[in-house]
C-alpha cells in the first residue's frame, strides 16, 4: 500500500469524513402530503430529495468519489398514516427491501441512461396501464436523481482542478463505462445511493465477474498496470467503509456488504480470473471489514488459491467464506432454479444463496429452535412415559408447527415500494413491474437454528435414559426444572459423557439428521406461500445462538431454559453449524465429518460450519497450505458452507474471563500446542501479551 | 487383543509431520524430563485433569480394534491431504504391543512415530519398522546430566538411534532447547558429532524453550520444579549444525 492509500484507510479508520456530515436528516413529508404523492411516488421524491441533498465532497489525494452527508433517511408518511397503510400486514424487519442482490451488470452494459431508454420504451408499450406507468416515472425520476447527482461532482471536481474525477463522471454512471476506474466509480456511486434510500444489506454480487472485463481490456490495452488497478481496487474497498456506520444492522458491522467470487460461469466453466486473485490479495493489505468475501469453491479449486484465501483467515479478518459449488447448485436446481441461474448464485448478507437481479427473496423470515422443539418433546414425552421414538415423533410435530407459524407470520407479507433498487433487476424496467411485486424468485428462508445442542440434548436422553438406565426421567425433568441446582453430578453426566455432534459419532449425528430431515419436512408441507415461493431450510443461527438462550423483544421464536446436554438456563448456544459449546472434539477433521451428514439437497439455504483456529496456527507456509488443504476437504466431504476464523485477542481475553466457552482454542506454545483453558494463568498471559504484538 | 491406553487424539496437528495429520498420544512414559510439557502423559493410569474450563479425564482405554476403528474413519482424508497418522506420547514404546497391533490394523496410511527412543531395543524395532518416519529426540549427550534431567540413562536412546541409521527408514531428530540444559555449545557438539554422516538422518528440529513448558502441571495436580532459569536466553547456534553439513530448522 502506498502512501497516498494508506492516508485514505487512516482518515477513514479515524472517522474524518464523520466531520463532513450534515447536522440533520432532511424533511420531505411536508412535500409528499401537498403534493398528495402515492407510495412509490413518494419512495422516488426520496431518492430525488436525498440526492439533491447530498454535499459534494472531494478530497485533493481521491481518484473515486462519493462520501455520504446525510445521517438518516426521512420518513415519507407520518406515523398515523404508516400505521394505517401497514395495518394488518407484515414488515420485514426495519421495514423496506433488503438483503436482495442487485444485477450490477444491468449498470455495466447499459449505463443509467441505457435503464432509462428501456423505462421510457415501457412505458410507451404500456401507456395505458397506469400502474406500470407509476412505477416507471418513478424508476426515472430516481435515474435522473443520481444523474444529477453525479454532474454536480463533476462540475465540483473541474471547479477544483481534478479533471480526471471530472471525465469520468462525465460518462459514468451515465453511460457504459470505458475502463476499470470508470467501472468502480459507477458501482461506488449507484450503490450508494441505494443505502442512501433506505435500503440496507446492500451486496455486490458477483465482483469479479462483472467487473472482469472491464480491468481486462484496460491491462490488455495497456492501460493500467497490474499495479495500478490493485490501487485502483483499494481505493473503492477503501469507501465501502467510509459509512458504515450510517447502516442499520444487528451490530455494528453487521451491514451485509458483501461480495462473491469464484465459481462458475452460467455454462458451468471456472469462473476464477485474475481479478478473483487480485480482490483476495487486496482485501488481504487492507485488513478492513469492508467488503466481506464469499469465495465460491468446489472439490476441485486449486490449493494456490485456497492459500491465498487462508492469508486473509490467518490476520484475523473472519473471511473469506467458503460455499461448495458441488453442493450448492444442484440444490439450487432440486428447488426450483434454472440451472444457469443457480450456476449465478451469490451469497447474501450472512450466507443465503440468491440470484443477483433476479431474486426478491426474503431469506431469513426466522428461526425454528430446534433447542425448544426438543426440550418440549422431552417434557411432553418423559411425562406422558413414551418412549423414545414418541419423544422424536413430538420433536417432528413440534418442528412443523414452529414452521407453520413463521410462515404465517409472513403471509400478509408487505414490502415497500423501491423503484430505484429495481433499476438493477432483471424484468423490471423491462415489464413494468416494481421488483416489491416480485421477481423471478420470491422464496422464504427458514433457519434450523442451534442444531447441535438439540441433537446432543436427544443424545443424552437416548442414551443416558433409555439404553443405559441410568439416569431416571423424574430426576432429569426436575434438574431441568431446577437450572440443575442441587444436581451438578447429573449436569456432568449429560454434558460429558455419551454422543456429542462433532466427533464423527453416529448417535449424535443421526440425530442432527433427523432434525434437519424434519425441517426440511415441514417446509415441503407448507407448500407455496402467498407471493409463489417456497420455503427454503437452512442451518444458519445469527443472532439467534444468544436470542433463542435469554429471549429478545419483538422475536417470534420460543426460548428455553436449562436443556438436556447439560446447559444451564440462559448460556448460549453454538453458533450456526458447531459443536455444543463446552463439547471436547477431537479436531476439525471429525467436525467436518459430522457436519457432511446433513442432506445439503434439501437444506438449501445455507449457514456455515463454523471453526476456529488460533492464529498461532499459521505461522509459516506450511500451515498455510495444511489450511488449504482442510478447506479442501471441507469440499470433498459434501460439506456447503464453511467459516474459518482465526482466534485474535479479544478470543483470548473472553476465553480467559469465560474458559467454559472455549474448551477446544488450541494455540501453539512452543514446540507443541496445548488448549488455552488448561494453561496457568501466567502463560495464558504471556500467549495473549504475544498477540498485542502481531 | 491388546488394549492400551491413550491420553489424547488431537486432529490437523500441523506442527506433528508432513500434510494433514492426526496425532495420538499414549499415556505413560519412562522418562521424567523436569521440563517435560505433557505431565498427563507421564503416568500409565487415567488422571483427572482441572482446567479451567472444568475436569476431564485424561487416559482413556481403547482396544487395538477400537482404536484403529476410530482412526480408519478418517484414514482416507489424511491421505488425501498429504499427511497421516503421528503416534506420540507420553512413550509409545512402553505400549509397543499395543501400537503395533493398531497400526496393523490401519488402512494404508503414512504413519510417523514420534519417539523419546527410550525403549527396548525389539520394541523400538518393531514400531520402526512399521512407520514410514519417525521423529526422534535427543536430549543430552553426556549421560550424567541426561540421568539427572529426565531420570534415565542415555545408553539405550543412543543404541536405538544407531539402530535407526542401519535399518535404512528416514528420521528427523529433534531437540528441545531447554537454556543452560540442552542448548549448551558442549551439548550440541556432541550431538552433531554423533549425528554426523548418520545414515536416513533428513534434519534436526530445534524446538526452542518456552516457559509454558510448565503451564499443565498445576492442572494435573502435578508440580513443575525446574532446577535452571528458564528466563536465560536461548543459545540457537544452528552453525554447529550447518557446518557439519545437517540440515537444521527451527520450529
Amino acid at each position: 500500500m502506498n502512501e497516498r492509500l494508506t492516508n485514505l484507510k487512516n482518515r477513514v479508520r479515524a472517522g474524518e469524513h464523520c466531520a463532513l456530515r450534515q447536522g440533520f436528516s432532511i424533511e420531505i413529508l411536508t412535500e409528499c402530503e401537498t403534493r398528495q404523492l402515492s407510495w412509490p411516488r413518494r419512495v422516488a421524491c426520496l431518492v430525488q430529495r436525498q440526492c439533491d441533498a447530498e454535499r459534494v465532497i472531494i478530497e485533493p489525494d481521491e481518484r473515486i468519489v462519493y462520501t455520504r452527508t446525510l445521517p438518516g433517511v426521512p420518513p415519507i408518511y407520518s406515523p398515523e398514516e404508516w400505521a394505517q397503510l401497514t395495518a394488518g400486514c407484515t414488515l420485514h424487519e426495519f421495514g423496506p427491501v433488503s438483503n436482495i442482490c442487485a444485477d450490477w451488470n444491468l449498470l455495466l452494459s447499459q449505463g443509467l441512461l441505457g435503464r432509462k431508454q428501456v423505462a421510457l420504451a415501457t412505458r410507451e408499450r404500456l401507456v395505458d396501464e397506469p400502474k406500470a406507468v407509476e412505477f416507471l416515472d418513478s424508476a426515472v425520476e430516481t435515474i435522473d436523481a443520481v444523474l444529477g447527482l453525479a454532474a454536480r461532482y463533476a462540475d465540483r471536481a473541474r471547479e477544483k482542478g481534478q479533471e480526471e474525477i471530472a471525465n469520468v463522471l462525465d460518462h459514468v454512471p451515465a453511460h457504459p463505462p470505458r475502463t476499470f476506474h470508470e467501472a468502480l466509480q459507477s458501482l461506488r456511486l449507484c450503490q450508494a445511493v441505494v443505502w442512501l434510500s433506505g435500503h440496507y444489506h446492500v451486496g455486490l454480487g458477483r465482483f469479479d465477474q462483472y467487473m472482469w472485463p472491464f480491468l481486462c481490456s484496460d491491462l490488455q490495452a495497456g492501460r493500467l498496470t497490474v499495479e495500478m488497478a490493485e490501487e485502483l481496487l483499494a481505493e473503492f474497498f477503501i469507501s465501502l467503509n467510509k459509512d458504515s456506520d450510517l447502516y442499520p444492522g444487528v451490530q455494528q458491522g453487521d451491514n451485509g456488504q458483501t461480495l462473491t467470487l469464484g465459481g462458475v460461469t452460467p455454462t458451468g466453466d471456472s469462473a476464477v480470473n485474475e481479478l478473483t486473485h487480485m480482490v483476495l490479495r487486496v482485501s488481504r493489505d487492507l485488513a478492513m471489514i469492508d467488503p466481506k468475501i464469499n469465495l465460491r469453491i468446489s472439490a476441485q479449486t486449486d490449493l494456490d488459491l485456497l492459500g491465498l484465501a487462508t492469508e486473509l483467515t490467518r490476520i484475523g479478518l473472519g473471511f473469506p467464506q467458503y460455499s461448495n459449488d458441488d453442493v450448492v447448485i444442484p440444490a439450487l436446481v432440486s428447488h426450483g432454479y434454472a440451472l444457469e441461474d443457480a450456476r449465478d448464485y451469490a451469497v447474501a448478507a450472512c450466507w443465503e444463496f440468491i440470484i443477483p437481479g433476479r431474486g426478491m427473496e426474503i431469506v431469513n423470515i426466522g428461526a425454528v429452535s430446534f433447542p425448544a422443539a426438543v426440550d418440549q418433546a422431552i417434557w411432553m414425552g418423559l411425562n406422558a412415559q413414551a418412549d423414545f421414538k414418541g419423544i422424536l415423533g413430538r420433536v417432528s410435530e413440534n418442528i412443523d408447527e414452529q414452521v407453520h407459524q413463521l410462515g404465517e407470520a409472513y403471509s400478509q407479507l408487505l414490502l415497500p415500494p423501491a423503484p430505484y433498487y429495481s433499476v438493477f433487476m432483471d424484468g423490471c424496467l423491462e415489464q413494468g413491474r416494481d421488483l416489491s411485486d416480485g421477481l423471478k424468485y420470491n422464496n422464504f428462508g427458514i433457519h434450523g437454528a442451534c442444531a447441535a445442542n438439540a441433537a446432543d440434548a436427544l443424545a443424552s436422553v437416548k442414551q443416558l435414559l433409555f439404553e443405559d438406565c441410568s439416569i431416571s426421567s423424574a430426576d432429569l425433568l426436575s434438574a431441568l426444572d431446577a437450572n440443575f441446582v442441587g444436581y451438578e453430578p447429573l449436569r456432568r453426566q449429560l454434558a460429558d459423557e455419551g454422543s456429542k455432534v462433532g466427533n464423527n459419532d453416529a448417535l449424535a449425528d443421526t440425530l442432527l439428521m433427523e432434525l434437519f430431515d424434519d425441517l426440511a419436512n415441514a417446509c415441503e408441507r407448507y407448500g407455496r406461500t402467498p407471493r409463489g415461493g417456497i420455503l427454503r431450510p437452512g442451518t444458519g443461527s445469527a443472532m439467534y445462538y444468544i436470542w433463542l438462550a435469554t429471549g429478545h423483544a419483538g422475536m417470534r421464536e420460543p426460548v428455553v431454559g436449562a436443556t438436556a446436554d447439560g446447559r444451564r438456563c440462559g448460556e448460549p448456544f453454538s453458533a450456526n453449524l458447531s459443536p455444543s459449546l463446552g463439547v471436547y472434539v477431537r479436531g476439525p477433521i471429525s467436525t467436518l465429518q459430522s457436519f457432511a451428514k446433513i442432506d445439503y439437497q434439501r437444506i438449501c439455504n445455507g449457514g456455515p460450519i463454523t471453526m476456529e483456529l488460533s492464529d498461532s496456527v499459521f505461522r509459516n507456509s506450511e500451515s498455510i497450505r495444511k489450511t488449504a488443504m482442510l478447506v479442501r476437504t471441507f469440499a470433498q466431504l459434501g460439506c456447503q458452507q464453511l467459516q474459518l476464523n482465526s482466534l485474535n485477542l479479544d478470543t483470548l481475553l473472553d476465553a480467559k474471563a469465560h474458559p467454559e466457552k472455549h474448551k477446544n482454542l488450541i494455540v501453539r506454545v512452543w514446540g507443541w500446542s496445548g488448549y488455552f483453558c488448561e494453561l496457568a494463568p501466567e502463560y495464558q498471559d504471556q500467549i495473549i501479551a504475544r498477540h498485542y504484538f502481531e | 487383543m491388546t488394549s492400551g491406553i491413550v491420553f489424547d487424539i488431537k486432529e490437523f496437528s500441523i506442527h506433528d509431520g508432513p500434510g494433514i495429520r492426526t496425532t495420538v498420544f499414549l499415556k505413560g512414559c519412562p522418562m521424567s524430563c523436569i521440563w517435560c510439557h505433557n505431565p498427563e502423559g507421564q503416568s500409565r493410569k487415567p488422571q483427572v485433569i482441572r482446567g479451567l474450563a472444568g475436569e476431564r479425564i485424561a487416559g482413556i482405554e481403547y482396544t487395538a480394534i477400537e482404536l484403529a476403528a476410530l482412526l480408519n474413519q478418517q484414514v482416507y482424508i489424511l491421505r488425501a491431504n498429504e499427511g497421516g497418522l503421528t503416534f506420540s506420547g507420553g512413550e509409545p514404546l512402553l505400549q509397543a504391543d499395543f501400537v503395533a497391533e493398531v497400526i496393523d490394523l490401519l488402512d494404508d496410511v503414512h504413519v510417523l512415530l514420534d519417539t523419546s527412543g527410550y525403549g527396548q531395543e525389539q520394541d523400538f524395532r518393531r514400531l520402526v519398522n512399521r512407520s514410514d518416519l519417525v521423529f526422534f529426540d535427543l536430549k543430552l549427550i553426556d549421560s550424567i546430566v541426561h540421568r539427572h534431567y529426565t531420570g534415565c540413562d542415555n545408553d539405550l536412546i543412543l543404541r536405538n538411534l544407531h539402530q535407526l541409521s542401519e535399518m535404512g527408514k528416514p528420521f528427523v531428530v529433534r531437540v528441545p532447547l531447554v537454556p543452560g540444559v540442552t542448548d549448551t555449545n558442549q551439548n550440541l557438539v556432541g550431538i552433531v558429532q554423533l549425528l554426523r554422516g548418520l545414515s536416513g538422518l533428513l534434519r534436526v528440529d530445534l524446538l526452542p524453550y518456552n516457559k509454558a513448558a510448565g503451564s499443565k502441571y498445576q492442572y494435573a495436580g502435578m508440580e513443575f520444579k525446574p532446577d535452571y532459569d528458564e528466563s536465560r536466553e536461548l543459545n540457537l547456534n544452528t552453525v554447529l549444525f550447518e557446518q557439519a553439513g545437517i540440515k537444521v530448522t527451527v520450529v
